[in-house]
């Protein structure tokens, strides 16, 4: 199978920090990725999601290892990848405010050598697509952000890339824009042939649905890397329980109780959320116990499915963000 | 009051980060020296292109070296305010944060620029030395009046503050060129305000735009104070004014100013806001 | 292998937001014509107050035409990447396969619009307010000496600019540091050759240094003009520096970047 990315052993150090020491941002990756795949990079803030998508964007250098992609080195070969893939960031602020939407992404176009009339078609078709056709002579400095992230999602595509990164392309946008886009972007791997993503996200729905693999790293590590369904079956034997109470001291308590394998919770208005990730179900008797104990009241008790979300505090011990 | 010291402070604080956390102290030492003793040199061997020697005409060396080096302060300052207006508005994104706290948004600027006032003192201080120990500046410190000096600095700076006050004001509204507006509005006060040479040589019009800027009657006291010994009024063509009345002189534009720049900004600002400027990127 | 019609849609595409810029925003004329053309004024009127000849207000003039150049060599490009990387364009420019250079060539074009219009502003206050007499020798040679002085700053410009690739605020200061210092020591107002002959030689290097003294010597007939080498060699050593500059320029550009993306500091914005 034709590899669009692979990562032997990518390791990436930032130099020494005043009195701390080096950074370690990525640590022995191992990564494939296959042509045509739809991959997910889930991690926390930190992770290393955005130092390795610019190394294979062929923006930064490994310190070690060996890195290709669309079957070309990133160190030596750069100039062989750039036609052929493209970027796109949350909250990205690039273009230029007096321009038009639609010159910021025919400019775009034009450092990939698209041809005018073909420039001008595609944009006229993807801002149709995104509902952006009647902001396409709008300067950008007078669009909304939701509005402008969008024309950096067009401005990714436009150039018809073979791969493309997206780095939480959805970020600050509505949920209708949200879905248009997960939708676009499904269509755009599943329909053509050739085409692969590789996107990060903190929604963790969004990898679900979008992600034909998911990989989950932390602290420059790769924890799991698997289709999510698999990775939600390894959490299976662990149960997941919500439960809801009235708020009581002491419930950080509650993570270190035998059989407990991961735990959040989130308060809100006199009530509390909790999520349990539990090596047993009987654990859940002492959970109770452990609360009514602190004269707390049981409002209601849940069993769950495990998610992605399930599968991310239990490799990573914390939630998200 | 509290409030007005402490924004003052954090403003002045924050000026400083952004000129010299960049690098070594030692390498912002020469940059802090190099530029101004370079600007300086331009005009200095113009001169010694035409005359040969500074003793030739050491009078108008003199006007035109210390006239040159306090001028700084009206470079340096109103470029440092503009820039604080464009780099907070396009490059940190921080302008309407700021614009937005319960501060004092004249103080915020007024802080920002004391930074640039502080590094200008020691630029003119060592393009004095460096006058007088290379240049044969006719400069004693021991004729200097330093009470008349010290006075005038106020006011003079005072002055220049207000007039970079409604620079800010007309920056909201402006995109960014980059050097375009300091070389421009700061060419404006070294045309008219006798800075290198006399208003006497401007045609009669130039002249009276000369005599209404307060920056004139500031360079024409601080030569007369450091300079006491020289007969720099012949040059400056302002002989027939005593100290006192150039410093009423003073007194009275810089009111002027105050009020024509308080008027600027406000109304500047009214039109940055009607129009959402505030927030604007026109970097190109 | 160069693409070139990548690097010419490439160029054309960068050119078009300082074109376009430019008449959407049109306070540039005011801030980048009008105004400094009273700086040029002063320099002009401090001569006169010296009783200098009346060629020295041609010298003032000539190089407040070039200035126009540097100061858009500088800062509309050189240090534009510092911008673009303040902005987040800069990686969106490394991402794309087009040549680094073809993205400076862009701001330059786009940049020479209102530049241009800057030089002939000055040119024309020259004459119709301060009376400049000219007696060009040699259209030919002068319209060459332009050009030289022009391809050959902007190769410089280009060189400097890979420092943006690495640095960031250090660079900009050091941009800033370096203006004045390039107006005394390539005799912007004045005969270079007053600098003494192993200063002039070592300003020579850059290229308004010679442009200038050469233009001097084909737009003015007197004895101040002082030319610091004679007319052919000055236009010799201009198109050499064209060559180096812009060679050099796609090396530095290439090493500088290298070492941007080795160190992480490529796309690293607020250094």
């Amino acid at each position: 199978m034709v590899q669009a990315i692979e990562a032997k052993a990518l390791t990436r150090v930032f130099g020494n920090k005043k009195g701390k020491g080096p950074l370690i941002a990525l640590e022995n990756v191992d990564l494939n990725v296959a042509e045509g795949e739809l991959f997910g990079l889930l991690g926390p803030n930190g992770a290393g999601k955005t130092t390795f998508i610019k190394i294979l964007a062929t923006l930064l250098l490994p310190s070690f290892g060996e890195v290709k992609v669309l079957g070309h080195d990133v160190v030596l070969e750069a100039q062989k990848i750039r036609p052929r893939i493209n970027m796109v960031s949350g909250g990205e602020t690039s273009g230029y405010g007096l321009l038009t939407v639609k010159e910021n992404l025919w400019m775009f176009s034009q450092f990939y050598g698209i041809p005018g009339k073909e420039a001008k078609r595609r944009i006229d078709e993807m801002l149709a697509t995104f509902g952006l056709e009647d902001k396409a002579n709008a300067k950008v400095r007078t669009i909304s952000t939701g509005q402008r992230q969008k024309m950096n999602v067009v401005r990714g595509f436009v150039t018809d890339p073979d791969l493309i990164f997206l780095d939480e392309p959805t970020l600050g946008l509505d949920v209708n824009a949200s879905i248009a886009i997960r939708n676009y972007i499904r269509h755009w791997v599943k329909d053509t042939t050739g085409k692969t993503v590789l996107l990060t996200t903190h929604y963790m729905a969004e990898a679900d649905f979008l992600c034909d693999r998911v990989a989950i790293i932390d602290q420059g590590r790769i924890l799991a890397c698997d289709t999510p369904a698999n990775l939600r079956r390894s959490v299976r034997r662990a149960s997941i329980f919500t439960l809801a109470t009235t708020p009581f001291d002491g419930i950080t308590g509650l993570g270190g109780l035998p059989g407990v394998s991961g735990f959040e919770s989130t308060t809100s208005e006199g009530r509390v959320e909790m999520r349990f990730s539990l090596e047993d179900e009987s654990v859940i008797a002492d959970i109770v116990s452990f609360v009514t104990a602190r004269r707390a009241k049981v409002l209601s008790v849940s069993k769950g499915e495990p998610t992605l979300e399930d599968v991310f505090i239990q490799l990573v011990g914390r939630a998200l963000g | 009051m509290r409030d007005e010291l402490r924004t003052f402070r954090y403003a002045a604080w924050l000026g400083w980060q952004m000129e010299a956390n960049w690098t070594q102290p030692w390498f912002f030492l020469i940059y802090t020296v190099a530029k101004p003793i370079a600007g300086t040199l331009i005009l200095v061997v113009m001169y010694l292109v035409v005359q040969s020697s500074v003793l030739n005409d050491p009078t108008f060396f003199a006007y035109m070296y210390v006239g040159n080096a306090f001028y700084m302060y009206v470079a340096q300052v109103l470029f440092g305010i503009v820039m604080v207006i464009h780099e907070d508005r396009e490059h940190y994104q921080t302008l309407k944060q700021i614009y937005i706290a319960p501060i004092s948004f004249y103080t915020y600027i007024i802080g920002r620029a004391t930074c640039k006032i502080v590094l200008t003192t020691i630029a003119i201080f060592i393009t004095l030395v460096f006058g007088v120990q290379a240049l044969d500046l006719s400069l004693d410190l021991g004729q200097v009046d330093w009470g008349l000096l010290a006075i005038s600095m106020l006011l003079g700076l005072l002055c220049i503050c207000m007039i970079g006050i409604a620079l800010a004001g007309i920056s909201f509204l402006t995109a960014r060129h980059g050097m375009g507006i300091n070389e421009g509005i700061a060419g404006m006060f070294y045309l008219f305000c006798g800075v290198v040479f006399p208003i006497t040589v401007l045609p009669g019009w130039g002249q009276a735009v000369g005599h209404v800027i307060p920056i004139t009657y500031w360079l024409e006291i601080v030569r007369r104070a450091l300079l006491p010994g020289m007969d720099i009024s012949s040059v400056s063509g302002l002989q027939d004014y005593s100290s006192t009345e150039i410093f009423v002189l003073l007194a009275v534009s810089s009111a002027l100013f105050l009020v024509l720049s308080i008027g600027i900004f406000r109304y500047a600002d009214h039109l940055a806001r009607k129009k959402g400027k505030l927030d604007m990127t026109t970097t190109y | 292998m160069i693409d070139w019609k990548l690097n010419y849609r490439a160029l054309l595409g960068r050119a078009y937001p300082r074109i376009i810029g430019a008449s959407r925003e049109p306070s540039w004329m005011l801030f980048d014509i009008v105004l400094p053309l009273l700086g040029i004024a002063a320099f002009i009127y401090y001569y006169r107050a010296m009783g200098a000849p009346e060629v020295f207000t041609g010298f003032v003039v000539l190089g407040g035409v070039m200035t126009a150049f540097w100061l858009n060599v500088l800062w509309s490009m050189a240090t534009q990447f510092y911008w673009e990387k303040e902005t987040g364009n800069l990686q969106l420019y490394m991402l794309a396969p087009m040549s680094r250079m073809a993205v400076l060539g862009g701001m330059a074009v786009g940049g020479i619009f209102f530049t241009t219009i800057r030089a002939a502003s000055t040119f024309i206050l020259g004459f119709l307010v301060f009376g400049v007499q000219l007696q060009v020798s040699n259209l030919g040679g002068l319209v060459a000496t332009f050009c030289l002085t022009l391809f050959a700053l902007y190769g410089m410009g280009m060189m400097f600019s890979s420092l943006y690739m690495l640095y960031g605020r250090g660079a900009w200061h050091l941009s800033n540091l370096l203006q004045e210092p390039i107006y005394l020591v390539s005799g912007i107002y004045f005969p270079v050759k007053q600098l003494g002959f192993w200063t002039a030689l070592t300003a020579s290097v850059i290229p308004i240094t010679l442009g200038l003294d050469a233009m001097r010597q084909l737009m003015f007939a007197s004895p101040s003009v002082q030319g610091f080498l004679p007319v052919e060699v000055e236009a010799l050593v201009l198109a050499a520096l064209a060559v180096l500059f812009l060679i050099g320029a796609r090396y530095s550009l290439r090493y500088m970047e290298y070492l941007g993306k080795r160190e992480g500091r490529l796309t690293m914005r607020w250094q």
